[in-house]
């Protein structure tokens, strides 16, 4: 039960970061912004997933819903990679 | 192929902040700082996750996974509530 409601803390706190990030976006509209706002979605996804879906998979089906997160941390990899490159050659 | 992506989610948040915390000494800007704090705490997470389900598979630690995610995403929120914005 505190579990179960630790892991509804976390996701809000995913999906509020999020949107602060998409509230960046739409006020710079620098793509950095909407990538950590997707990622952070996922999370929050991810989130969701864990608690409803994960108590139902055995141990050899559980990993694959850690792809999810993994995705967001490439996401967040990616927005870095493609902001250090728009620093590095101005157009 | 587990294993593999609890690994890959442990090198890759810790990838996110190291790039991220160096970002923040190259240009302070205080968002970079909260995201890398952020992103240490998901590494943690994420050796937590790999330690209980691949090393200890008998041992519970799932509310120590919990912690850690909700310490990483309250230290961004904070920033973000009380720095950033």
């Amino acid at each position: 039960m505190f579990k179960t409601l630790l892991d509804g803390a976390v996701m809000m706190a995913y999906l509020a970061c999020a949107l602060f990030f998409l509230r960046f976006y739409v006020q710079s509209k620098d793509r950095l912004f909407a990538l950590f706002s997707l990622a952070f979605t996922l999370m929050g996804v991810h989130n969701l997933l864990g608690t409803l879906v994960a108590p139902t998979l055995d141990a050899e089906r559980l990993h694959y819903l850690y792809v999810v997160r993994l995705v967001a941390y490439l996401l967040i990899l990616g927005a870095i990679w493609d902001k250090n490159r728009a620093r590095r050659s101005p157009r | 192929m587990a294993e593999a992506v609890y690994i890959l989610c442990a090198l890759t948040s810790a990838a996110c902040a190291v790039l991220l915390l160096r970002a923040w000494r190259r240009t302070r800007m205080k968002l970079l700082l909260y995201s890398g704090l952020c992103f240490s705490a998901f590494t943690v997470n994420n050796v937590l996750l790999f330690v209980d389900l691949v090393l200890i598979p008998a041992g519970d630690l799932s509310l120590a996974r919990t912690a850690t995610s909700l310490t990483g995403a309250a230290v961004l929120l904070y920033g973000l509530i009380w720095d950033v914005s």
